[in-house]
């Protein structure tokens, strides 16, 4: 094992001349012959074109795609959902299915990866050349066998040894990616190891053959902010070990900057813009980056700005730039002609007519006026509150405590954050506050009486004043009902209004959602996501709730839709003077909304009080390790407890 | 574990003790078995005086009670026709009906997994369609009709094979294939939906990012992971084939428990009908119980939920 060996980030230096040999070459080669072996660049993809094809009909997700990663490089590949970024990554491997075609030149540190080639081929390829990792750990691992056997099978398999040996190396492996208790961890199946454990016995099989290149495709999306940077710091420790290229797919440009060397930026099936991680954060150049920048919501409390509009579905796409229909700079010449590709091969590059000139032009936050209350004890104007609560759940093995000693108040007008990492109870505080849970002990209760239970006739009424936003609006959407009939049902359900009335309250609450009349004649799986979860929270606002409780409802869109959502969240607050309850694990978008912060740890409320002060400087070390693993796209801020060690 | 296997035990012998009862009620409730044996022009007192001998004139529930009180001693009761005991009448048929069976179940398994798992593989393809074709088709036949079929066009136009007897291993072709059909196309269709489930599955394109070949892929991770569910269905089967194994020793002549059970209905040998009953309630309800085991220990996921792990 070489130690940690000394990083740079890779300089321009742009090889025309070897790319050009290999892009004359099209034959698929085995382990490389007639062709350099290029180690020091693990990937090269050239012009890649991945359509998928169905008969006669065909459609491109990937288009004219170019990247280069050298050893030792992490490239992070950044876009939202439907960008590409993943079929990109299981072309490189050639894992798509028989329903998809590639064009262009992929070529690994041995071999070149060209359209059809022979199954025998690829399966040498694949674990020895370059290795994957995938976003859901724990259903990438197959379940019924012990992760021991699993790691210890690959390695013998790509390494040609007997199982004896290969056991020794599979241990060894996972001490390399720290996993706590190795021995004792070998003879555990997956369902018994956490998410983030998991991720490492995946990291541990995907270092199994020795690969120079590895993708990892979203690996920490699923996992608590304290496990990811965990993680992070393992991918860049192995890296700097190994010196094994990486191509980091992610959607969270905060993990960009703590992770990556250089960037590429895809919209569409296109990279749009590249070049290195501080070019990009700190002056994007395409109006995509700086937009996805702007609605990143930071520790230091910028208010995301999303993009308008959505990315348009790939066969749908314009034939100009693809970003023009939304894009504030566009003009005529976008529409009509397709700006040149951007390039990821070390240099900037950037697909634009009218590119940015640089600095990102950060306005100050705007904050939304704060009740200067404190959030703990009831006063005159509480709404909420909880009073040494605690609620418990009947499992198979008797009584499980979700949370205990909770008391914390919800003050007209405020806006409370309850953040926490899975399993925390955040959520549990939600249905305390719903009355879907009962308290097991002391009390929940709304405008000084207690909260009535799910179920109950005063429930029905309690309803009207605390509403509630769910994570995710197409399972909280009735599939075969029209968006208008949904925004009017509470309406009806209590009896409200006349017909005529419903029909105009159903205009007005789409209008203020932010979704045009029309859309009321559809259905949930016609709109986008964004304009789902509109169409939820306009649901939730029909019976004029005093409190909205949004539980992660953000949490399953893109991030210039949840910009969008967050705005809209604020705007609501300020004209009809909501009430928001913001359960998230997301701290940074507890920043760019709310008042006051609730932090839970394991049951426990750990911390409470006002947003800025505790995101400054937080009192308890939990809170300021959370505040410290959170990826943020303005570094300064964030490294809370370095500064504090 | 042993708490598990106890609790689903005692679960069994409920079971079987509502079966019992059950039975019990409907047969003395449906008919007689004095008029049923004697002709119809018998002298009153004499099918009295035979009801009194069998005890048959006693009020239902002492019966019960009497019926349990010996039953917990072993003891089954006798036939009324030749006196025999009604044990050792089913023990002698159990031997043909477990050859029978046994057999259709290793065919239902030798042809169910290899037909299902090739379908997943060629998804979407004419093999694919045309296993699934067979499939529909062989489990939409009833087994009476296949028997026939079969007898017609093995024994009858062919010459192949005599319809009827026991003694050769041949005998066995057409009664196992009738019997075994149905269930072959059904675990045939099961396996290719879970097969296709499992296939779909992160695991599978995770082993495939790592090298994995197709083939061992499809063997070594996807089937045994795909067989889980499959195993429900296995228990399933064992009730069939005991029902299905009624109609089929009919069809072919075959001197086993089946065979036996219908003759014993009809001449109402209630002790005979009542053993042949709950023989083959208790051995579905084993089935059932080996199900259960047999679940703990190819799955880890339940060893470990049921509290019954390391």
């Amino acid at each position: 094992m070489t130690g940690l060996a000394e990083f740079a980030t890779p300089r321009a230096t742009p090889n025309e001349e070897k790319r050009s040999s290999i892009m004359t070459e099209n034959i698929m080669a085995g382990p490389a012959e007639g062709l350099k072996a290029d180690h020091s660049t693990p990937l090269e993809i050239a012009g890649l074109t991945v359509s998928l094809k169905t008969g006669a009909w065909k459609c491109a997700i990937v288009e004219d795609v170019s990247l280069r990663v050298r050893a030792g490089e992490i490239l992070g590949l950044v876009g939202e959902s439907g960008s590409g970024k993943t079929v990109t990554c299981l072309a490189a491997l050639g894992l798509l299915g028989p329903a998809w075609q590639t064009e262009g030149e992929i070529r690994l540190a041995r071999t070149r990866i060209t359209d059809a080639p022979s199954a025998g081929q690829l399966v040498s390829v694949r674990g020895r050349e370059a290795a994957m990792i995938f976003q859901d750990a724990s259903a990438s691992l197959n379940p019924i066998e012990k992760i021991g056997k699993q790691l210890t099978k690959t390695v013998a398999r790509l390494r040609g040894l007997p199982t004896g040996e290969a056991r020794e190396i599979a241990l060894d492996l996972l001490r390399r990616v720290e996993m706590p208790d190795p021995e004792e961890r070998f003879h555990s199946y997956p369902f018994q190891l956490s998410g983030g454990q998991n991720q490492r016995v995946m990291i541990a099989v995907a270092l199994a053959g020795r690969p120079e290149l590895l993708f990892a495709d979203e690996p920490t999306t699923a996992l608590d902010v304290t496990v990811q940077s965990q993680i992070l710091d393992l991918i860049k420790s192995l890296r700097d070990e190994t010196r094994m290229g990486v191509v980091f797919v992610t959607h969270d440009l905060g993990v960009v900057k703590e992770v990556c060397d250089s960037v590429a930026v895809m919209y569409a099936g296109r990279i749009v813009e590249s070049g290195s991680v501080e070019r990009i954060m700190n002056a994007p150049r395409h109006p995509y980056t700086l937009g996805l920048i702007e609605s990143m919501p930071t520790l230091s409390g910028h208010v995301p700005e999303g993009i308008e509009g959505q990315v348009p579905a790939p066969d749908k796409r314009p034939s100009g730039c693809a970003f023009a229909p939304r894009c504030h700079k566009a003009q005529e010449r976008c529409r009509l002609q397709l700006p040149l590709g951007a390039r990821a091969d070390g240099g900037d590059s950037v697909a634009c007519f009218f590119p940015l000139a640089g600095d990102l032009g950060r306005t100050e936050p705007s904050e939304l006026p704060l009740h200067s209350r404190p959030a703990d004890g009831p006063g005159p104007d509480t709404l909420l509150s909880l009073n040494d609560a605690a609620c418990d759940y009947a499992t198979r093995r008797g009584r499980f405590r979700a949370v205990s000693g909770i008391t914390l108040s919800l003050n007209e007008g405020d806006r409370l954050a309850v953040i926490g990492e899975s399993g925390s109870g955040k959520s549990t505080i939600g249905k305390l506050m719903l009355g879907i849970e009962p308290t097991s002990q002391g009390t929940a209760s709304f405008m000084g009486r207690p909260v009535p239970i799910l179920g109950t006739s005063d429930h029905v009424a309690f309803a009207r004043s605390v509403q509630l936003v769910p994570q995710n609006p197409f399972l909280s959407l009735d599939p075969r009902a029209t968006i208008g009939s949904q925004i009017e049902e509470p309406l009806e359900i209590h009896g409200i209004g006349t017909r005529q009335e419903r029909r105009d309250r159903r205009r007005e609450l789409l209008e203020s959602a932010g979704l045009s009349p029309e859309l009321a004649m559809r259905y949930p799986h016609e709109i986008s996501g964004g304009q789902c979860q509109r169409a939820v929270i306009a649901r939730a606002l029909a019976l004029r709730p005093k409190v909205l409780i949004c539980d992660e409802a953000t949490a399953s869109l893109d991030v210039s839709v949840q910009a969008r959502i967050i705005e809209l969240l604020r705007e609501l607050h300020r004209m009809h003077d909501l009430s928001i309850v913001f359960i998230t694990h997301d701290l940074r978008l507890a920043r760019s909304l709310c008042s006051h912060v609730a932090v839970m740890r394991s049951g426990q409320l750990v911390e409470l009080g006002e947003t800025s002060p505790m995101f400054e400087a937080p009192e308890h070390p939990y809170t300021a390790q959370l505040l410290a693993s959170m990826p943020d796209v303005e570094a300064t801020a964030s490294r809370t407890l370095e500064t504090m060690q | 574990m042993t708490g598990f296997v106890i609790r689903k035990l005692l679960r069994t012998l409920f079971t079987l003790f509502l079966v019992v009862t059950f039975v019990f009620f409907v047969l003395r409730l449906t008919g007689d078995p004095v008029s049923a044996m004697m002709p119809d022009d018998t002298d009153p007192a004499i099918l009295d005086e035979l009801r009194k001998q069998w005890g048959l004139d006693r009020p239902l529930g002492v019966q019960y009670l009497e019926y349990w009180f010996n039953l917990l001693q072993g003891d089954f009761g006798n036939a009324y026709r030749d006196g025999r005991p009604a044990i050792e009448i089913v023990a002698e048929r159990i031997p043909a009906t477990l050859k029978l069976t046994l057999t259709a179940f290793a065919f239902i398994v030798i042809a169910g997994f290899p037909l299902g798992i090739f379908a997943a593989v060629n998804r979407g393809t004419a093999i694919d369609r045309g296993i699934m074709t067979i499939s529909v088709t062989g489990f939409s036949l009833p087994n009476f009709f296949l028997g026939i079929l079969l007898i017609f066009l093995l024994s009858v136009t062919l010459r192949l094979l005599p319809a009827y007897g026991s003694d050769h291993w041949y005998n066995l072709i057409m009664p196992v294939i009738t019997l075994g059909t149905a269930g072959a196309a059904v675990i045939a269709r099961f396996v290719r939906s879970s097969m296709l489930e499992v296939l779909n599955a992160p695991y599978i394109r995770a082993c495939r990012a790592r090298g994995m070949t197709e083939r061992a892929i499809i063997w070594t991770v996807a089937l045994p992971n795909a067989a889980i569910p499959t195993i429900t269905i296995m228990g399933f089967m064992v009730g069939t084939l005991i029902g299905g194994s009624i109609v089929t020793e009919t069809v072919f002549a075959w001197p086993g428990i089946g065979r036996l059970l219908i003759d014993a209905v009809t001449a109402r040998e209630l002790a005979v009908v009542q053993t042949v009953v709950m023989i083959t309630a208790a051995s579905m309800v084993f089935a059932n119980l080996a199900v259960d085991l047999l679940y703990l220990v190819i799955d880890p996921r339940r060893r470990y939920a049921s509290g019954t792990g390391e």
